[in-house]
C-alpha cells in the first residue's frame, strides 16, 4: 500500500498549546481590528441588504467608459463594473422608492439598448424588503449559533460549549472583518456562507473536543496542557486533511464556478481557514480556563 | 468474506444502485420527456433556467383610505335623510370624525351608519361622531383584497401566455410570482402595474365654475385626461356601469379610429348602458381607467346592443394589453413591485456550465489528493464520493427539489466535506493499526470509534443547514437543501459503502497486515 500520509507523522508531537499566548494576542488584535473596521468602514452591502437596482449586460462595440457616460447624464449614483470579462458589465443604481426603481430598470434598458447584446439579469430590491432580508439573515445566524450551542451542551459538558462559542464568535467576527477589508460584496449568499462556516468550524472543534473528552477518561494523570496538546496532535492529520479537501473544492468553485458565485466561494475559503485555525488555537486553549480534573474526581 | 453479513452487503449494494438509477433522469435531462421515469429530474431554479421572480405588495393603505372616503359619502347621505347639517368632516389616518350642527339625532345617525358598515368602531361625543377602522375591519379588507388580487393576477398572467407560473400569497400582504422562461418581465410588470378599474361616467358640461375652481360639488368628481394633463372633466361620481359588467374585450382595428378595444357587456351591463345612453343623448360619456379619462365621446344615439369600442391613442400592443386587463378584471388595490429578480437564459446556461466545471474539477482534485494520501483506501473513499454525488442528484430529482446556483455551490462544497467522514475513519484505522495486528479487528475498531465523532460533526452542519432553510429565501434554500442532502448522503456512503468496500478489498486482497 502506498500513500503520502507519512508526511504528517503518525504520532505528531507539536506543542500547540505552548504557543497559545502568541495566538491569543494575534486573535484578540484581529477581532479588535475587525470590530473597528465593521463599525467605521462597514461591510460592502449588496442590493439584497441595501436595496437598489442591479443590471448585468453583455455588450458589443462599447466600453465601460462609454456606458458610464450615457448613464451618468441621467443618474448621479450609478456605478459600473466589469464582471468576469470586459464585455460583461454590471450596472448598479441606488433608488429611493420602489416606484422609481421599477421605472429605472426600464429607462436604463432603453438608454443603452443599442450597445447591449443581452440583458443577462436584472435585480431590484425595495427598501422594505432589504431591511427584512437583513433582519432575517441576522435571525438565521443567531438561531443557528444558539442551536449548535445547545447541541454541544447536550453532547458535552458545558465548558466545551463555552469553548465552542468563543471560537465561533471569533470566526464570524474575523471573517466579517476580512470581508470588510477585502471589500467583498455582502449578500444573501454571504449569510449562507457564514452559517456554513459556523457549521464547519463547529464540526472541526467537535472532532478535537471529542478526542479531549476521550483522553480525559483515558489519561487520568496527564497534565491538562499536555492532554490538550495530545488531543490536538491525535486529530491533527484529520484536521489538515479535511480542511485541504474542502479548500480544494472551494478553490475550484472560486476559479471555475463563475462570477456570481465568487464572493460566496471567497467567503467560504476565508472562513474555512479561520475556522480550522480557531479550533486548534482558540477553542482548545479556552478549555484551560476550566479545571476539569477536580470535577472528574468528584464524579 | 469474513464477518460481513449478507443482508448488509445486499442493503448497501441496492441503495447504491437505486442512487445511481434515479440520478439518470437528471443526468440525461430531457426537458420535454413524457416518460414517467425520466420526469423525475431535478427542477432548475429561475437563476439557472432563466426567468423572473417578482414580489408584489398590495397597497392596502389605498384601500383603507378608499373605505374612509366611502364612510364620508355615506355619512353625508344619512345626514341628508335625517336633515342634520354637517359642520365639519375631519379625515385622519385611521378614522373619520364628523361634527354635526346639532346633537339630537346622533344616535339615529350612528345606528343607520352601523347598518351599512357592521364591525366599525363608532363613538359619539357631544355633536361629534368618530368612525374608526379597527383592526378586525382592516383585516377583513386585507384578506379579501389579497384573495381578489391573487385571482386577478393569476388571470392576467394566464392571459399573457406564461407557461407554468407559480403564483402564491407570501406573508400578510404580498404576492409572490415565479415566471420561468419569461424573457421580458417589463410586459408582465406593465400588466400588473395597472389596477385596470374601468368605469363609465356621464360628463357634466354645465357646471363650468366647478371646473375652473377645481372644486367638485357633492356627487361629482374632477378627473384629468389621459393624454393632456391640462384638460379636466367634471363627472358624475356614480358610475353608469363598470368593468365588472364586461364579459369580453379584445383589441380591434377601426379604419377611422385606429387601434381600439371592443367590448361586450353582460345582460345587466347592457341594460344599464342602454338606459343611460337613451336618457342622455347629446351628453358626453367618459371612459375612465384608473383615475384618468381615456376618451369622452358624445352620445349620439342610444346604444342598446350591449357592445361598443373604446378608442384612444393606442398602438396595437397597448390595445391588446388593455383588452387583457379588462377581461381579467380590476385589482382591488394597486400592486407595488417590491422585489424583482430576472435572469436571462444565457446567464442561467453559463451558470450551469460553470457549476459543472467547478464540480468536476473539485471532484478530480479531491480524488487525486485522497489517493496520494491514503493510496488504495483513498481510491475506495473516492468510489464513495462519486456514489455520494449520484445519491445527491437522485434525491434532488425524486423529491422534486429545485436546484439553484447556490445549490450547485452546496454540491461542490459537499464534495470537499464529504470525504471528512472517510478521513475520520481512516485516521482511526491508522491509530488502531499501531496497537494491534489483526486486520479486521483494526478496521472494525476504526469504524466504531469514528462513528460518534462523525455523527457529532455532521449533526452540527445539519443544524446550520436546517436553520438556513427555515430563514432563508429562494436560492439560499437551494443551498441548504443540497448541503443537507450532501451531509446525510456522506454519512451513509462513509459508514456503509466505504465500510463495505474496505471489507471487500481486505477479503479479496487477503491482507495480512494493514499499514495506512
Amino acid at each position: 500500500m502506498f500513500g503520502l500520509n507519512k508526511i504528517i507523522p503518525v504520532e505528531p508531537n507539536i506543542n500547540f498549546l505552548g504557543l497559545r499566548r502568541n495566538f491569543l494576542i494575534f486573535s484578540i488584535l484581529a477581532i479588535l481590528i475587525s470590530i473597528g473596521l465593521l463599525s467605521i468602514k462597514g461591510l460592502n452591502l449588496g442590493i439584497d441588504f441595501k436595496g437598489g437596482t442591479l443590471i448585468e449586460v453583455s455588450t458589443k462595440n462599447t466600453s465601460i467608459g462609454e456606458l458610464r457616460e450615457i448613464l451618468s447624464s441621467s443618474y448621479s449614483d450609478v456605478s459600473l463594473q466589469e464582471f468576469g470579462n470586459e464585455n460583461i458589465i454590471l450596472i448598479r443604481l441606488q433608488n429611493k422608492s420602489n416606484q422609481e426603481s421599477i421605472e429605472t430598470v426600464n429607462s436604463v434598458k432603453n438608454l443603452i439598448q443599442d450597445k447591449v447584446v443581452e440583458f443577462r439579469r436584472s435585480e431590484f430590491v425595495g427598501p422594505t424588503i432589504s431591511s427584512e432580508l437583513l433582519f432575517r439573515g441576522f435571525q438565521a445566524v443567531s438561531f443557528a449559533l444558539i442551536a449548535i450551542l445547545i447541541y454541544i451542551w447536550l453532547r458535552f459538558e458545558w465548558q466545551f460549549g463555552f469553548g465552542a462559542v468563543v471560537a465561533l464568535t471569533h470566526d464570524v467576527l474575523f471573517t466579517l472583518g476580512l470581508l470588510s477589508i477585502l471589500n467583498v460584496e455582502f449578500s444573501l449568499a454571504t449569510i449562507a456562507a457564514i452559517l456554513t462556516i459556523a457549521g464547519y468550524s463547529i464540526n472541526d472543534t467537535v472532532v478535537i473536543f471529542d478526542r479531549v473528552r476521550e483522553n480525559l477518561r483515558k489519561y487520568k494523570k496527564l497534565e491538562l496542557v499536555d492532554l490538550f496538546n495530545l488531543s490536538v496532535n491525535n486529530t491533527l492529520s484529520r484536521t489538515i486533511m479535511t480542511s485541504l479537501t474542502t479548500l480544494l473544492a472551494l478553490v475550484s468553485l472560486f476559479i471555475f464556478g463563475g462570477e456570481v458565485i465568487r464572493p460566496f466561494a471567497l467567503t467560504m475559503i476565508i472562513g474555512v481557514i479561520i475556522g480550522t485555525y480557531s479550533s486548534v488555537f482558540i477553542a482548545v486553549p479556552t478549555l484551560l480556563i476550566f479545571k476539569f480534573r477536580p470535577q472528574e474526581e468528584d464524579d | 468474506m469474513k464477518n460481513y453479513p449478507i443482508w448488509k452487503s445486499f442493503t448497501v449494494v441496492s441503495l447504491v444502485l437505486l442512487g445511481i438509477i434515479f440520478a439518470i433522469p437528471s443526468i440525461i435531462y430531457d426537458e420535454n420527456s413524457e416518460n414517467w421515469f425520466l420526469k423525475n429530474k431535478i427542477n432548475l431554479g429561475l437563476d439557472l433556467q432563466g426567468g423572473s421572480y417578482l414580489l408584489l405588495e398590495v397597497q392596502l393603505d389605498v384601500l383603507y383610505k378608499e373605505e374612509l372616503d366611502n364612510f364620508v359619502d355615506s355619512v353625508r347621505l344619512i345626514s341628508r335623510d335625517q336633515a342634520v347639517k354637517i359642520e365639519k368632516i375631519d379625515i385622519q389616518e385611521n378614522e373619520v370624525v364628523v361634527f354635526f350642527g346639532n346633537k339630537e339625532k346622533m344616535k339615529d345617525i350612528r345606528d343607520s351608519f352601523f347598518q351599512m358598515y357592521r364591525g366599525v368602531t363608532l363613538q359619539i361625543n357631544n355633536n361629534k361622531l368618530s368612525i374608526k377602522l379597527n383592526d378586525e375591519y382592516r383585516k377583513i379588507i386585507q384578506d379579501s383584497a389579497i384573495k381578489q388580487s391573487l385571482e386577478i393576477v393569476r388571470k392576467r398572467i394566464d392571459e399573457s401566455g406564461t407557461k407554468e407560473p407559480l403564483i402564491q400569497r407570501s406573508g400578510k400582504k404580498r404576492i409572490l410570482l415565479q415566471l420561468p422562461g419569461v424573457k421580458d418581465p417589463e410586459r408582465i410588470k406593465d400588466l400588473l402595474g395597472k389596477t385596470a378599474k374601468l368605469t363609465f361616467h356621464i360628463v357634466d358640461n354645465d357646471n363650468v365654475s366647478a371646473l375652473q375652481n377645481n372644486l367638485a360639488p357633492f356627487g361629482k368628481i374632477i378627473v384629468p385626461d389621459m393624454y393632456d394633463e391640462n384638460t379636466n372633466y367634471l363627472l358624475d361620481k356614480r358610475a353608469v356601469v363598470g368593468g365588472e359588467n364586461l364579459v369580453d374585450a379584445k383589441g380591434s382595428f377601426d379604419q377611422t379610429e385606429g387601434h381600439a378595444v371592443s367590448f361586450r357587456f353582460d345582460t345587466e351591463g347592457a341594460q344599464k348602458f342602454g338606459k343611460v345612453t337613451t336618457n342622455n343623448i347629446g351628453k358626453n360619456l367618459a371612459v375612465v381607467l384608473d383615475g384618468v379619462v381615456i376618451t369622452a365621446p358624445r352620445i349620439s344615439s342610444a346604444i342598446t346592443g350591449g357592445s361598443g369600442i373604446i378608442t384612444g391613442n393606442f398602438n396595437a400592443q397597448e390595445a391588446s394589453d388593455l383588452a387583457v386587463l379588462l377581461r381579467a378584471g380590476a385589482l382591488p388595490a394597486p400592486l407595488e413591485i417590491v422585489e424583482e429578480r430576472s435572469v436571462g437564459a444565457g446567464l442561467g446556461a453559463d451558470s450551469i456550465a460553470a457549476g459543472q466545471i467547478a464540480a468536476i474539477i473539485g471532484m478530480v482534485l479531491v480524488c487525486i489528493f485522497m489517493i496520494l494520501i491514503y493510496g488504495t483506501f483513498g481510491a475506495l473513499a473516492n468510489v464513495s464520493l462519486i456514489v455520494n454525488l449520484f445519491i445527491i442528484i437522485s434525491l434532488l430529482g425524486t423529491i422534486g427539489a429545485t436546484l439553484t446556483l447556490p445549490g450547485i455551490a452546496g454540491i461542490v462544497l459537499t464534495i470537499g466535506m464529504a470525504v471528512d467522514a472517510n478521513v475520520l475513519i481512516f485516521e482511526r484505522i491508522k491509530e488502531e493499526s499501531l496497537k494491534q495486528t489483526k486486520v479486521f479487528q483494526i478496521v472494525k475498531n476504526g469504524f466504531d470509534r469514528a462513528m460518534s465523532t462523525i455523527l457529532d460533526a455532521n449533526i452540527t452542519t445539519l443544524i446550520a443547514a436546517v436553520l438556513l432553510f427555515a430563514f432563508g429565501s429562494g436560492p439560499i434554500r437551494g443551498f441548504s437543501i443540497t448541503l443537507s442532502l450532501g451531509v446525510m448522503a456522506s454519512m451513509f456512503t462513509a459508514l456503509m459503502l466505504t465500510n463495505f468496500l474496505v471489507y471487500m478489498y481486505l477479503s479479496f486482497a487477503n491482507k495480512k497486515e494493514l499499514k495506512l
